[in-house]
């Protein structure tokens, strides 16, 4: 796609300490992280080892406490709330564990909700077009019309997926996308993701699966809030 | 998010638990319907009043005996207003003009093997200049803009005078429909008619007459019509001295208050109505004038629609609390929701602008059938402000704003609560 070497996630020294009361939790003690563009990283580690927080300010939903954030070179861990939104929604693409769907609105829909938010953009018949190219893309044009409540498990995640691509963002962030699924399925919705990384999309997944994990070109491992970059695991994409 | 977008956004939203949004909207609807039903009412008020001022001049008081229930009928409290006290009122009291007053009495008139069974009518000598003055009847010969005058009235002889009624003088001034009913073709004037018992001499003819207003005029015929001195028809046709209501005619209407003071010295005079020991006189008449009936009738409506707005205001309260409890619940259920219009890029504004909306169609839905029930409503408050309740065109479009502003008012809260909601606390809560 684009020159393999450049950067989209640059952070430095990322710290974010959540006071509880009179004690202070520091979730990231100083996160140095760069991905480049085309990398599928995995993040793994155990439960409250810091990972999530670090998904959350690499998805710009926190900001850090000390440190810095470049995303595509921009420093934006001092950005306001609205501004942290318009970037969200146009270079970051979010897949949540549980899909995250709106009920009671169709698959398209869905899909198109990150063009509704920008603001003249896109007309309504150019959302569902936007829409039914993405979802053709993750093999759902059929469901389009359906709700989510009429859809499986997998097929949910695969418009979850499409959501998240619609906007062709910079970096796609995974939260445990297959935490919600049975293994068959979990597959599916891996080699799709494999897919889109092969395809030359950036991906960081977060997942405590190596099974998972394996399907990554780099996998770091969170503990106690810092960042260990295994030499074992990496295996080039 | 296009104004379409979020409408179609918040119409979901609200749809997806009408019945919720239906027991929410209970409390607007009742306010909305108050205020139109209270609006009703004060126009309503205004009409009823506008229609007595047709009756009722700036420069006319209107006297009538004071009632009082005796044994279940209806009497005289004090001494009886009689004809006399009316026709001796514009000699004794200085600023009254004149004094409108008439009684009916059914007979039958006879004129050799003629009869005529109709109403005699006992009026004053003013009574052609009443005539004029009420302005419903006029001579059927009349020019285009020509001015009215007494004569024009009269084809033939004369009124009565104020001597003859004094008198109670046995005359008469027919219609030209009943002269010719009772006459065929014969000159009526100074012939003896029987009325009744009674000899009766024609002293004048009127000259034939139309109703002015055209809808009228196969209503009631003014050319059938038999008038005589009042005092002359009370003495023939009554038992007891009847109780005349009477309109007195001030010349200066800025002096009404004053003509009001002379009528009631006046009356007070001739039914010799003394102070009481406090100063306070017992009257025995009522004097009314188109500000009391004003003033009366705007207090009973006012009364009324003081309690209608006290329940607008507490129901549209009640109803905005309704909203905004319905909206915290909500924007509770829908936590996730709004994380994830967060997380795919919604502003602020756009979330405060969703809720905030489904507020307000919570509360415009309340206000459209409020208007409704409202409209319903109105003879049912008519009945109750005895049938003065008329729907003001314009508390449509104040009720429906006054709808909008306790969405907005209520509704911005439960928005702006959930606008601020933390993104990632909002798409972790189950």
């Amino acid at each position: 796609m684009s020159d393999p070497s450049r950067v989209v996630i640059q952070t430095v020294g990322l710290t974010r300490e959540y006071v509880m009361g009179s004690a202070i939790l520091r979730a990231l003690r100083g996160v140095d992280l760069a991905v480049q563009e085309g990398e599928f990283l995995a993040l793994m580690g155990a439960s409250g080892s810091g990972k999530s927080t670090l998904l959350s300010l690499l998805g710009l939903l926190d900001r850090p406490t000390k440190g810095q954030y470049f995303l595509e070179d921009v420093e934006v861990s001092s950005l306001s709330r609205d501004e942290l939104a318009t970037i969200r929604g146009r270079r970051i693409g979010f897949i949540f564990q549980s899909f995250n769907l709106l009920p009671r609105v169709s698959a398209w829909e869905n899909v198109a909700l990150p063009l509704a938010y920008r603001k003249g953009e896109f007309g309504g018949d150019a959302q569902r077009k936007k829409a039914l190219d993405v979802l053709a893309r993750v093999g759902l044009k059929h469901r389009a019309g359906h709700q989510p409540m009429e859809l499986s498990g997998g097929e949910r995640q695969r418009v979850a997926i499409a959501r998240a691509l619609v906007t062709h963002p910079a970096v796609i962030l995974a939260d445990e996308p297959t935490g919600n699924l049975d293994s068959a399925t979990g597959e599916e919705i891996m080699s799709l993701l494999t897919e889109l990384h092969r395809e030359g999309r950036t991906i960081i997944m977060v997942t405590h699966d190596m099974n998972i994990a394996r399907h990554a070109s780099r996998i770091c491992t969170m503990r106690d809030g810092i960042l260990i970059e295994p030499e074992s695991a990496h295996v080039p994409g | 998010m296009s104004l379409a977008e979020l409408i179609r956004t918040s119409v979901r939203g609200v749809s997806a638990n009408t019945l919720r949004a239906a027991l929410t909207m209970l409390g607007i609807i009742i306010g909305v319907a108050s205020v139109i039903a209270m609006l009703a009412l004060g126009n309503g008020a205004r009409a009823a009043v506008e229609a007595r001022f047709r009756f009722l001049g700036a420069n006319q008081i209107q006297i009538s005996s004071m009632m009082a229930i005796d044994d279940g009928e209806m009497v005289s409290a004090g001494k009886t207003l009689t004809y006399e006290d009316g026709l001796l009122m514009p000699e004794q009291v200085d600023l009254v003009d004149r004094v409108d007053m008439s009684i009916n009495a059914s007979i039958k008139a006879r004129f050799q093997r003629a009869t005529l069974e109709m109403n005699v009518l006992g009026a004053t000598p003013a009574a052609l200049e009443s005539m004029i003055g009420a302005g419903e009847v006029q001579p059927v010969d009349r020019q285009d803009g020509e001015a009215l005058t007494l004569e024009s009235y009269l084809a033939q002889g004369r009124f009565f005078t104020l001597a003859e009624v004094l008198e109670h003088g046995p005359v008469c001034v027919m219609g030209s429909q009943t002269a010719t009913d009772l006459f065929g073709g014969d000159d009526p004037l100074g012939q003896t008619i029987w009325v009744n018992r009674n000899r009766c001499e024609v002293i004048g003819v009127l000259a034939e007459l139309e109703n002015v207003d055209e809808s009228q005029r196969y209503r009631n015929n003014p050319n059938l019509i038999l008038l005589m001195p009042i005092s002359t028809v009370i003495q023939m046709f009554y038992e007891d001295e009847p109780s005349v209501q009477m309109t007195a005619f001030i010349t200066d209407e800025s002096r009404i208050d004053e003509a009001k003071a002379q009528i009631k010295q006046y009356l007070r005079t001739r039914h010799e109505i003394e102070a009481d020991v406090n100063g306070e006189y017992q009257d025995d008449f009522n004097l009314t004038t188109r500000k009391d009936i004003l003033g009366a009738q705007q207090e009973a409506a006012n009364t009324f629609s003081l309690l209608l707005a006290a329940m607008a205001v507490v129901s549209l309260i009640v109803g905005g609390i309704g909203i905004m409890n319905v909206m915290l619940v909500t924007v509770t259920e829908r936590t996730r929701e709004i994380g994830v219009r967060m997380a795919v890029g919604a502003h602020a504004k756009d979330i405060v602008f969703q809720f905030l909306l489904e507020a307000i169609l919570i509360s415009v839905g309340g206000g459209i059938l409020g208007v409704v029930v409202g409209i319903l409503s109105i003879p049912l408050a008519a009945s109750l402000n005895q049938g003065m309740a008329l729907l003001q065109p314009s508390s449509i479009p104040l009720a429906l704003f006054v709808a909008i502003l306790v969405g907005v008012l209520f509704g911005i809260y439960p928005a702006l609560r959930a606008s601020r909601l933390d993104p990632i606390e909002a798409l972790r809560y189950e």
